[in-house]
């Protein structure tokens, strides 16, 4: 074992404590290069992780896995991180003086992700979910004058550690009838009882909660409309991506399919959120909550790949979770920067955006209709994935629900490009997104429509990264 | 497997004999009461300082902050117990673990310090 393999986690952490002391060391005007370090930290970060990338090691008995699958995800969650920092520094800086704890948080909450995508073994995966999701709910209610906010601070913090609590029971009850917690070993001591299943059905819903899935999905409008835009980016992308993570690791290699048929179960709850979740999108008149309703869908679509569990729905699931992170972060890079311009987190907010700023209204539209898996955008590639293999599964009504839905959500994502380019509005003074803004639009633009064009490396990348099942 | 689980089931019928038990007792020797008792018989506690105001009320959040301290250094001592007590044997690279684990802690003290959590305004 070398602690070298940990590099990125350890680099995550310390630029974590680096921050929070910065914070108190900085003079007042000193903060603004808060920023930049969390920046250059995650860089730093994102370096380490892709050069581990193809080891294949336990560490500590198995306690903790430097695979593949745990570094596709790490790259993964660093970019995201990436994204958010640098489309949300101008949000972040009118947060005063509490800007630096708020880049220590999004530090954490990072390094909580990475332990969850990366653990061999039950209460490490749940220590990185707690650190995670505690990181959130301080982040969710950061905006302490605003109602909305805290109140979707104290209904996460609630709601989350209910479903923190079933999920742990689960575990506990799959390590009573296993005896063990290390994921890769439950699956030599299964017995099939009751206890068993009790376990595997609790655990299906607290990981279904902290990926909305329906119908543990109503915490998710509220809190997303709540929390502060960057920070509903970063919870629709990355902490939905280390639900997956981590759901996909614990199920394919610990519950393998012949002792429990899961795999129907999970058929029907991806069934219930893509539709609930695109019709419900129908009628929002608030852009985040209809990001929110959105994303709920869209962790339906990346199911889909997981219940068929063959090789192309695993990996779609990775393949679909990468490009989500630049499609769906692209569109609330937009909506930030239209938020800090005017306000507004309504539709009628982007109103003739197309006059004001058409780079902005170009970005969204692109990443909407990646969103809705029109070609030749990234997110046609992933639902062809998705859905061919749930084909291959079996599961054909399932791709039947998805493709039919994917239709009906073109419509909501298109009432935001309607508004954009045939909307009038009484405000027409041009927005001008600062430089870090548009340098994540960019790479969000670039990123979304050249995994449309050319997926061989992501495909070839998420290949490597599933060769673990 | 089963005498697992009757070993809880005895403990089950235990507990709640033992509650009916005791006020049934208490009810078969009290003196019985020749009218209806009265209002003031009737409060939660008879003796006392009557309770005023409504239980939620607001707490300063200094009390919090007190116990979210104390909550940190009271599980570092949970680590420390067992590294002490095997720390012969251990070796140095224990040593300097429980050193990064303590100066990680310190920090998050330096911090509350810092933001004022200490102080009581």
């Amino acid at each position: 074992m070398q602690i070298s393999m940990l590099a990125p986690e350890i680099e995550i952490a310390l630029l974590g404590l680096l921050l929070l002391v910065l914070g108190l060391l900085l003079p007042h005007k000193g903060r603004g290069i808060m920023g930049t370090v969390t920046f250059l930290g995650l860089v730093i970060a994102l370096l380490l992780s892709a050069a581990g990338f193809g080891q294949e090691e336990a560490l500590f008995n198995g306690v903790y896995q430097a695979d593949s699958y745990g570094s596709f995800f790490k790259l993964l969650f660093i970019l995201a991180g990436l994204l958010v920092v640098l489309s949300g520094s101008a949000y972040i800086q009118r947060l005063g003086r509490r800007a630096n704890e708020f880049y220590s948080f999004l530090v954490f909450a990072l390094l909580g992700m990475v332990v969850m995508a990366a653990a061999g073994e039950l209460i490490t995966l749940y220590i990185g979910l707690e650190l995670m999701t505690i990181s959130f709910y301080i982040l969710t209610a950061y905006l302490l004058n605003n109602e909305l906010s805290v109140e979707a601070g104290l209904k996460y913090l609630i709601l989350g550690a209910i479903s923190s609590a079933v999920l742990l029971f689960g575990i506990s009850l799959v390590y009573a009838v296993s005896g063990t917690t290390v994921i890769s070993e439950i699956a030599g001591h299964m017995q099939f009882q009751p206890a068993m299943v009790a376990g595997i059905i609790l655990m299906i819903a607290g990981f279904a909660f902290k990926l909305s899935l329906v119908p543990f999905h109503m915490w998710a409008p509220d809190i997303y409309q709540g929390a502060p835009i960057p920070v509903t980016a970063f919870l629709a992308v990355g902490s939905k991506a280390a639900a997956f993570a981590a759901f996909v690791r614990v199920f394919m290699l610990a519950l393998p399919l012949p002792q429990f048929e899961w795999g129907l179960v999970l058929a029907v709850l991806a069934a219930c959120t893509i539709i609930l979740g695109n019709l419900v999108a129908l009628v929002q008149t608030d852009i985040k909550r209809l990001l929110a309703y959105s994303s709920i869908a869209q962790a339906g679509y990346i199911l889909v790949g997981m219940v068929a569990g063959n090789e192309y729905g695993l990996k779609g699931v990775l393949f679909y979770a990468m490009l989500y992170v630049f499609s769906n972060l692209g569109a609330f890079a937009v909506a930030t920067a239209v938020e800090v311009e005017t306000g507004s987190t309504s539709i009628e907010a982007f109103k003739a955006l197309g006059k004001r700023s058409p780079m902005l209204a170009a970005i969204m539209t692109v990443c909407l209709l990646s969103l809705a898996g029109i070609p030749p955008l990234a997110g046609f590639v992933g639902k062809f994935y998705l859905f061919s293999g749930a084909i291959g599964a079996g599961y054909l009504w399932l791709a039947f629900v998805g493709l039919l839905m994917s239709m009906v959500s073109v419509y909501y994502y298109l009432m935001v490009a309607k508004a954009m380019y045939i909307g009038t509005n009484d405000d027409m003074t041009p927005i001008k997104p600062d430089t870090s803004t548009r340098v994540a639009l960019w790479i969000c633009l670039a990123a979304t429509v050249l995994i449309g064009v050319y997926p061989a490396p992501l495909s070839a990348l998420a290949q490597t990264a599933i060769q673990l099942f | 497997m089963l005498s697992d689980y009757s070993t809880i089931g005895i403990f089950l019928m235990l507990t709640l004999a033992f509650p009916l038990a005791a006020m049934g007792m208490a009810w078969a020797v009290r003196p019985k009461p020749k009218c209806k008792p009265d209002d003031e018989k009737l409060l939660p506690y008879e003796c006392g300082v009557d309770t005023i105001g409504r239980t939620w009320s607001r707490f300063k959040v200094n009390y919090f902050l007190y116990a979210l301290v104390f909550l940190a250094f009271d599980v570092e001592t949970i680590f420390l117990f067992p590294w002490a007590v095997k720390f012969s044997q251990l070796g140095l690279f224990a040593f300097v673990e429980m050193l990064l684990f303590i100066g990680i802690l310190l920090i998050g003290l330096w911090y509350a310090w810092k933001e004022g959590a200490l102080e009581w305004h």
